[in-house]
C-alpha cells in the first residue's frame, strides 16, 4: 500500500544543522518528515516558491535531459527510511515502458515538483516514522528557527 | 532544442579536471581545470561548495552509501540509452560560464544547457571529454591566473584537497 502525500513545508533543524522536508497525507492522518542537507533543501524550496533561477540548477538540468528524450516522471515512492539512509524510487515513462530508478528522496522529491509528478509513501515507511517524534520536535522548536532557509 | 553538431576538433581545446581548492572565506570551490594534452595554462571556474563537492566525490571516485544526484543523472541516460559524447564550455557572459552537454541516443545527437558544474560533474561520471572552445579562452581575463593559484594553493594549505597527477 502507498499513501500519497504533499509537501507541507521545509524548515531548519537547528540541532541537526539540517533541513526538514515535512511530507503530510491528503487528510493530514500521517506526517512524514525527512531530513536533507543545505544543498537538497535549496533544490526544494526553488521548486516549491516557483523560482526561476537565471541558470538551470542541477534538477533544472536533470529534467532538462528526461525532456529532451520525452521520458516522463510519473511517480515518486519514498520507500525506506533508516537511520541515515533514506531510499526512494522513481517511476519513469520512456518509449511506452516503464522503468523504475534508485533515488535519494531529496532528489526524487525535487524532480517531482518540477514534473508535477505525485510523491507516494510507502505505508511501512509510514508505520516506522511516527509522527509523535515530529510532534515532539516541533514543540521544542523555537520561532527563531523558522525562516532560516535563505541563511 | 538545437541538434546542431559542431565538429568537436573546431577551435575546441580538450581539459581535464585537475583539482578542486577550497576557497576558505565564503561557500564556494574553485574547480581547477588543465589542458589534456598537458600545456600550462589552467582555467579555474568558481563553483558552490556542493557543485565542488559533486565534482570532488567523482574526480576521487568516492563511492556514496547512496546516489548522488549527478549519479541519479547518470542512471537516468543509463535507462534511456543515452550517452554523454562531451561537454563543451562554450560561452561567457558577466563573468558566467555556460555549457553544452551533448547526448547521443541512435544516431542522433541532442544538446542540453547546463552549468560547468552540472556538465563536469556528468562528464566525470560517464567518462566523456571535457572541452573548452577557443572563444572562451581568449575571452577570459588571464592575467596571471597561475601564479595567483599556486598561491591560493599554499594560503588554504589544502593539501589534502590537491590531487596527485
Amino acid at each position: 500500500m502507498i499513501t500519497q502525500m504533499h509537501l507541507k513545508g521545509l524548515m531548519f533543524d537547528p540541532y541537526n544543522n539540517a533541513y526538514i522536508v515535512v511530507l503530510r497525507d491528503e487528510d493530514g492522518q500521517e506526517m512524514l518528515p525527512i531530513w536533507v542537507g543545505k544543498a537538497e533543501a535549496g533544490a526544494i524550496s526553488m521548486a516549491l516558491e516557483n523560482v526561476a533561477p537565471p541558470r538551470p540548477m542541477t534538477h533544472d538540468f536533470m529534467k532538462s535531459i528526461l525532456d529532451a528524450y520525452d521520458a516522463k516522471v510519473i511517480s515518486v515512492v519514498i520507500t525506506d527510511l533508516n537511520e541515515n539512509t533514506y531510499f526512494a524510487k522513481i517511476h519513469l515513462m520512456y518509449e511506452d515502458s516503464e522503468y523504475t530508478v534508485d533515488a535519494r528522496p531529496s532528489d526524487a522529491i525535487a524532480l517531482a515538483l518540477r514534473s508535477n509528478a505525485p510523491v507516494f509513501a510507502k505505508e511501512t515507511v509510514l508505520n516506522k516514522q511516527s509522527s509523535e517524534e515530529l510532534e515532539q520536535w516541533l514543540e521544542n522548536l523555537k520561532p527563531e528557527d523558522f525562516g532560516k532557509l535563505d541563511s | 532544442m538545437s541538434k546542431a553538431n559542431p565538429a568537436p576538433d573546431q577551435g575546441l581545446i580538450e581539459y581535464k579536471v585537475d583539482r578542486v581548492v577550497d576557497e576558505t572565506n565564503t561557500d564556494t570551490k574553485i574547480v581547477v581545470l588543465a589542458r589534456q594534452d598537458g600545456r600550462p595554462d589552467s582555467f579555474p571556474i568558481w563553483v558552490g561548495a556542493s557543485e565542488g563537492h559533486a565534482i570532488k566525490l567523482a574526480l576521487d571516485t568516492t563511492m556514496t552509501p547512496r546516489p548522488m544526484s549527478h549519479d541519479l543523472i547518470k542512471g537516468f541516460i543509463e535507462h534511456l540509452n543515452v550517452s554523454v559524447r562531451r561537454v563543451v564550455i562554450a560561452d561567457v557572459k558577466n563573468s558566467t560560464y555556460y555549457a553544452t552537454v551533448y547526448l547521443e541516443n541512435h544516431g542522433v545527437e541532442r544538446t542540453v544547457d547546463a552549468r560547468p558544474s552540472d556538465a563536469i560533474s556528468l562528464a566525470l561520471r560517464t567518462h566523456a571529454p571535457v572541452y573548452i572552445t577557443q572563444d572562451v579562452l581568449s575571452r577570459r581575463n588571464t592575467a596571471n591566473i597561475d601564479s595567483w593559484l599556486a598561491k591560493l594553493d599554499n594560503k588554504t594549505g589544502n593539501q589534502q584537497e590537491l590531487r596527485e597527477s
